[in-house]
């Protein structure tokens, strides 16, 4: 299940988590590759069409979370990744911003290592089913 | 789930590094927040952050399964939205939410030692919900202004806390800027081409015999440059803006000020000067010493500051300036003095009385700084100036700085604490041998062993002890230190040394280990046998630090006296 993935979020913290989590042996072997606001994230993605996963933080500076996956829509870039939107507590109204924006999933805050896993696992089944229809 | 368990426990110091400054930036916007409403003046920009710094800690702690800590934010998060509309009763809203975000910032900074239990902040959290209630429904004022006596109480035993935090809540995570790392790694390369010189002349010198020998002089001069360059780059990553002791004393003069019923603006400068880790790390305690003796006995009460023209509000003034290898922090306070006939009196009461009959006002000044001078009942009530004057001096002294103090009679009180950029540290192991108490550095302890009786033996007038299948020797720590042998230490120490045999120091205890600031000897001391150089602990006492070279390389004649 290993592969390359993308981290956008502005918190050191959650980058290291990221990491441990990535380290884990169904994920163990994986690249991580890391930026800090969406702007940083955008030209890491423009740069890896063959990214498997970008875990995408909501807010941040620079560029936020909606903001890149508008942008993202506009350019129609690598519309193939799956991005998955990670915030705390958000509304309702947020996550249907979100999905209209073009999130691929949404990972509430606090979330376990497993759920993480799990999205992975569904997004590499999504993949594998594109790549040999 | 226990924080041991949790998946990210091993996260636990980056937690802190990171939320640290975000609580502490919360908890100094909402005491400038509280003042800027209660003047009226535009706080827009103040206020405009606080919801999502609140928010980005909860989700934070909520990862990290510190259940304790997002309650608080999240309640901290909701009480902010209450408080947003300027409506009747907000002050005693305004009041909670201070002292909400100062309790986030020591829960956050406590975290480092041990994570916070889940319900640590539940009877803040209720009080917070008892007002949002009483928000929603019908106000009642009254209720708030009966609870408001109980209220002060509880600001006094949360500032003594933050007094006990501020001493022991160091920093273990030092974040170091890339282009410093950078010139690390540049100032390393360099080491390794001064290295590669002096090889090619050593080798030099093994070909043709005689050699020149300047060029191995010069190939070891320039070795000995760039260490010394490297050691300054690696002691430069150790610097840390001031700022990360200072924006704790905002809400520590707001808490007393309240408490003791004065009005008094704390004013920062300089917080991006940058001291060394070490003498960040042990600048908190002395600071809060002068500042709580400045809150409360250097600054009046409204009533007397106004009836002597002076505004109602006092002003303390806490800056930091860098002079070359030095840093020059001030506490400069506008209140009623030191008064230099009180304490010329107390000094000589106490027989500390200056040489001379009419001693400048600097001279006695410097008389506060003894002990016993400074207290309470004697000089406070006369100069406004209280407790452990003597004890800041101390741990100033202790970091190889000075401090002094200059004062104008109704005007105001500056403290002057110079202390250095940085300063050469060493872990050690802590002894006691007889009353003295001595430094090991850890890095030349191989073990610490309990003496049971028995194991110690006589050879030859030599102590020995069987260590781990190895015969070494022992030393008694009382007769290598120029003090009286014993034959009961309750310890010892076994000391390695490089490709030697080990060797054994007798203790009397072990008192733990910790970070020594090395203070060279006085060359005029000559150089006492068997140690290296001295440290001041926290206790003001003075600790010789061993030299284990020159125990383990077998300098030592002395024979451990022991009872058989």
């Amino acid at each position: 299940m290993s592969g390359t993935f993308l981290v956008i979020d502005d918190s050191r913290l959650h980058h290291q988590m990221y990491q441990l989590i990535f380290r884990r042996s169904e994920l163990a072997g994986s690249t991580l590759l890391h930026a800090y606001n969406g702007q940083e994230g955008y030209d890491l993605f423009r740069a890896h069409p063959e990214l498997r996963l970008v875990c995408l933080d909501l807010n941040m500076p620079v560029m936020n979370g909606l903001e890149f996956l508008e942008r993202r829509r506009a350019e129609g870039l690598h519309l193939h990744i799956p991005v998955v939107l990670v915030t705390t507590e958000s509304t309702a109204e947020d996550e249907q911003r979100g999905l209209e924006a073009g999130a691929w999933g949404y990972l509430c805050k606090p979330f376990q290592p497993e759920q993480l896993i799990a999205l992975v696992e569904r997004a590499s089944r999504l993949s594998q089913h594109v790549s040999q229809p | 789930m226990s924080q041991a368990e949790h998946p990210f426990a091993a996260l636990l110091a980056e937690y802190v590094a990171e939320c640290l400054p975000l609580a502490e930036d919360v908890a100094e916007r909402v005491v400038a927040l509280e003042r800027g409403w209660r003047d009226g003046t535009d706080t827009g920009d103040l206020a405009r952050p606080l919801k999502g710094t609140l928010h980005t800690i909860k989700g934070n702690s909520a990862m990290m399964g510190l259940v304790g800590l997002q309650t608080l934010a999240h309640r901290l998060e909701d009480l902010w939205g209450a408080l947003l509309g300027d409506q009747p009763g907000r002050d005693a809203g305004v009041g909670l939410l201070v002292r909400g975000a100062g309790l986030l910032a020591d829960l956050v900074r406590a975290t480092a030692t041990a994570p916070p239990a889940d319900d640590v902040a539940a009877a803040f959290i209720e009080e917070v919900d008892a007002y949002l209630a009483a928000e929603a429904g019908a106000r009642e004022p009254a209720r708030e202004e009966r609870r408001s006596p109980d209220r002060r109480a509880t600001d006094r035993r949360q500032t003594r806390a933050v007094g006990e935090i501020g001493a022991d809540g160091a920093v273990t995570t030092i974040r170091v800027e890339s282009q410093r790392l950078d010139a690390l790694l540049e100032t390393f390369g360099e080491v390794m081409i001064a290295q590669a010189g002096l090889r090619d002349a050593i080798r030099q010198r093994g070909r043709r015999s005689g050699g020149d020998p300047a060029q191995l002089e010069r190939a070891m001069l320039g070795l000995d440059r760039t260490l010394k360059r490297l050691e300054q780059d690696l002691m430069e990553t150790r610097l840390l803006p001031i700022s990360t002791v200072f924006t704790r004393f905002t809400r520590l003069v707001r808490d007393l000020a309240h408490g003791e019923g004065k009005e008094v603006r704390l004013e920062v400068a300089g917080g991006e000067t940058r001291l060394d880790k070490t003498v960040i790390d042990r600048l908190g305690e002395p600071l809060v010493h002068l500042l709580t003796n400045a809150v409360i006995h250097g600054i009046e009460t409204p009533d007397e500051r106004t009836a002597r023209g002076k505004p109602a509000e006092a002003t303390i003034t806490l800056r930091a300036v860098q002079r070359s290898d030095r840093v020059i922090l001030t506490v400069t306070d506008d209140g009623r003095g030191l008064d230099p006939d009180a304490i010329l009196r107390k000094a000589r009461a106490l027989g500390h009385a200056p040489a001379h009959e009419s001693p400048s006002r600097a001279e006695i000044f410097a008389l506060a700084f003894l002990p016993g001078l400074s207290t309470r009942d004697t000089v406070s009530h006369l100069s406004g100036r209280g407790v452990g004057l003597d004890v800041v001096a101390s741990s100033i002294r202790a970091l190889s700085g000075n401090v002094a103090v200059g004062s104008e009679p109704g005007r105001g009180t500056t403290f002057s604490l110079r202390l250095p950029l940085t300063v050469a540290v060493l872990r050690a192991l802590l002894v006691e041998v007889g009353t003295e108490r001595y430094a090991v550095p850890l890095a030349d302890v191989a073990e610490t062993v309990r003496v049971a009786p028995g194991m110690l033996h006589q050879v030859v007038r030599q102590g020995m002890m069987t260590w781990r299948g190895e015969v070494i020797p022992v030393l008694d720590g009382g007769r290598l230190l120029g003090g009286t042998a014993s034959g009961a230490r309750a310890c010892c120490v076994v000391l390695r040394s490089a490709g030697e045999r080990h060797r054994g120091l007798l203790v009397d205890a072990l008192l733990g280990h910790q970070e020594v600031v090395v203070k060279a000897l006085d060359p005029a001391l000559g150089r006492p046998p068997a140690v290296a150089a001295a440290t001041i602990l926290g206790d003001g006492r003075v600790a010789c630090i061993l030299d284990s070279g020159r125990v383990a390389d077998g300098w030592i004649e002395p024979v451990a006296t022991l009872a058989s």
